[in-house]
């Protein structure tokens, strides 16, 4: 039994942020909250480590209230950054360590092999404020893992990072949830933390959309994507299958969304019969186009209809 | 409780740390230093082998006045130089071109209209004093009695004023000065902190692992012990000077008095700092401290002025008491007031209850405004925002 978010609401005066938001988190797997930008992400998130108090509902931990004595065992990256910009590297995270309850010994050691594994081992002098963004990003993540927590929460963590970064805080994180810590983050930029995420909480509008496994989200959407480059004159031998519909139509990359019952290697055959297929492939959808059909939102930026 | 404390105390740790490594504090820390040292130093030098004052007479000066100013020179610590002109024209000129401190020509003593002192008024006693000493000979006194008349001296004066202890009023004011500049040095150090956890967003990372009680009272404990070690680095050179000289009097202040001074200050101190640390809650950039904290500054210098002009003169007129008693005042205004001794001793304890649940209150209205304030970014929060609505101090 993890983390439970159970029918949490919020709202800032008039403005409903969350409306009974349930899910759950189980320990050893990735989480991802997902969601647009303002959908209530971080308003919950503030919630469960206390920044914020809910206005009902609550979220529970092994079982129980989330209390003080609790929170000091997790980690929390906050959206917006926040080190103190004149303290030396090493001694802001073995700060952040003593906070949450490591001795002075403790701290300082976690701090060295922390920064090791991040990458910032020659750094442990250096004046916060002089370090490159990037670098500042990875301290930012060493206050929070110092203390080896039991829950990991990170806000957007991915914001903002370069594809190495992205690919190096993500076996971060893995290494942490194979460990058996419970692993939260969220995103608004759905497609990046695909492969990453192994369970989903999408929200929207302060409401979650769709929960679950993303595997098992995928495989069982029904919503196969047929991508099919082909060399042919026109479109007319699509006629013969009025199930399908076209997610993209573009010079070299068609898309067509296929229902239950029709066989994809049948639509490849008639594609050929047509013209030359250059390159062809069945895709699962992918979060955002999940996300879409959960929030039933019409507006469409990756080339859904 | 102890949680609560471990928390705090490392607040204060780091705090501590990052200021006394700060460029600022060492500057600073040296600057009044070396302040010290001079305005200790510099009235030594520059009295150094006492005052020196110069006489003009018409010929040279007679013995006996050589004698008799010098003699009074040694017991006064001044040394006095002798100079002589042709005639009382010559003396008058000396004495106005600034020569001579003073010239004595047969009956007419001239004196400058500026930088005489209290030295004409010596040499008058003292020309005065030998010619009454030469007539009571003259009539046949002996040297004995002549002395036993000079022997006489004028009654003790004892000053009956609103001062009833002069250790008590020093301390009062003392309390005043030093409250005054405390608050003044740490009042823009705790704001210019609380804005800077703000503004860079450090608050929320510290409030998923503290209460803004721990945050807030850990950097006044940091910033106040900067502070006192402040007033320490200024204060050590008079107390240096004191222990090795004998030349700068303090008035000796009693245990009670002198405990009063630092729970007055400590009260204070508080009081103002939670207000300070309060107001800086409530600025989303670091540049908008200053303004915000122009209030608070104002409350402060006013306070300050009411104790050492109201308070000081009537220390139990209408206005008095009231300063005295409002929290905000009470720590400048009432260790004055107590300097006049009229003070009822349940005032005292009720002004110091009132200050006390006073700065309590401001921890926790300042705890609720930082926590609130967070959330509210990219503009100057309203007090009207912070208050109605609910909030986990």
């Amino acid at each position: 039994m993890g983390l439970e978010i159970d029918n949490v609401a919020h709202s800032f005066g008039d403005r409903l942020a969350l409306d009974e938001v349930s899910f759950d988190v189980a320990p050893g797997v990735i989480t991802g909250l997902l969601g647009p930008n303002g959908a209530g992400k971080t308003t919950l998130m503030r919630i469960m480590l206390g920044v914020l108090s809910a206005d009902r509902g609550e979220v529970r931990y092994h079982g129980s209230r989330v209390g003080e004595r609790d929170r000091r065992t997790w980690g929390y990256m906050p959206q917006e950054r926040g080190l103190y910009p004149g303290m030396p590297a090493g001694g802001q995270v073995a700060h952040f360590g003593r906070l949450h309850g490591l001795s002075r010994r403790d701290a300082t050691s976690r701090a060295h092999d922390l920064l090791a594994e991040l990458g910032l081992e020659d750094r442990w002098n250096d004046r916060t404020d002089k370090l490159s963004g990037g670098m500042q990003q990875r301290l930012q993540l060493a206050t929070s893992l110092v203390h080896d927590p039991t829950v990991i929460v990170l806000d957007e963590p991915f914001a903002g990072l370069d594809p190495v970064a992205v690919e190096s805080l993500s076996e971060t994180l893995r290494l942490r949830a194979r460990a058996g810590r419970t692993v939260l983050f969220s995103s608004h930029q759905l497609d990046l933390v695909q492969d990453l995420c192994e369970d989903i909480a999408m929200v929207d509008r302060g409401r979650t959309v769709l929960l679950g496994n993303v595997a098992t989200l995928r495989a069982s959407s029904g919503r196969r994507q047929l991508r099919v480059h082909v060399k042919a004159p026109n479109r007319d031998w699509l006629l013969a299958y009025p199930d399908i519909t076209v997610a993209s139509d573009q010079a070299d990359d068609l898309r067509l969304t296929l229902p239950p019952g029709i066989d994809p290697l049948e639509v490849l055959d008639a594609a050929r019969a047509a013209g030359r297929v250059v390159d062809f492939g069945l895709d699962l959808p992918t979060l955002s186009q999940l996300f879409l059909r959960a929030a039933d939102r019409t507006l469409d930026p990756a080339g859904m209809r | 409780m102890r949680a609560w404390w471990r928390g705090t105390s490392l607040v204060a740790e780091r705090g501590l740390v990052e200021n006394l490594k700060s460029r600022s504090f060492k500057v600073l820390t040296g600057l009044l230093l070396l302040l010290s040292i001079a305005a200790v130093t510099i009235p030594q030098i520059l009295s150094a082998g006492g005052t020196r004052y110069t006489i003009a007479t018409t010929g040279k000066a007679p013995g006996a006045l050589v004698s008799a100013l010098d003699a009074a020179g040694r017991s006064a610590d001044f040394s006095v130089k002798y100079i002589s002109r042709a005639d009382a024209n010559a003396v008058r000129l000396a004495v106005h071109d600034g020569d001579a401190t003073a010239g004595l020509a047969g009956g007419t003593l001239f004196t400058s209209a500026t930088s005489a002192g209290t030295f004409p008024v010596v040499v008058a006693q003292t020309v005065v004093g030998l010619e009454t000493t030469r007539r009571l000979s003259e009539a046949g006194l002996s040297p004995q009695q002549v002395a036993a008349l000079q022997s006489i001296r004028p009654p003790r004066q004892v000053v009956v004023g609103r001062v009833d202890n002069e250790g008590r009023a020093g301390a009062g004011f003392a309390v005043g000065i030093v409250l005054y500049l405390a608050i003044t040095f740490a009042g823009t150090a705790i704001a210019t902190t609380v804005a800077t956890e703000k503004s860079t967003r450090i608050s929320e990372v510290l409030l998923a692992v503290l209460r803004p009680s721990q945050v807030l009272v850990g950097t006044v404990i940091a910033v106040g012990t900067v502070t006192l070690l402040q007033l320490l680095v200024l204060a050590t050179p008079l107390a240096v000077a004191v222990q090795l000289t004998d030349k700068i009097g303090l008035p000796t202040v009693a245990a009670g008095d002198l405990g009063l001074a630092v729970a007055w200050f400590v009260l204070g101190f508080a009081l103002y700092a939670f207000l300070f640390a309060a107001t800086a809650a409530l600025v989303d950039k670091i540049t908008e401290v200053n303004s915000a904290i122009l209030p608070v500054t104002i409350i402060l210098v006013v306070g300050y002025l009411l104790a050492i002009t109201v308070v000081a003169a009537d220390p139990n007129g209408g206005w008095s008491i009231a300063a005295s008693m409002f929290p905000l005042t009470a720590p400048l205004a009432m260790p004055i007031r107590w300097a006049s001794g009229e003070v009822p001793i349940y005032q005292l304890v009720l002004a110091m209850a009132l200050t006390a649940a006073s700065a309590v209150l401001l921890v926790w209205v300042a705890s609720s405004v930082y926590r609130r304030a967070l959330l509210i970014t990219g503009r100057r929060v309203k007090l009207r925002e912070m208050i109605g609505s609910h909030a986990r101090s």
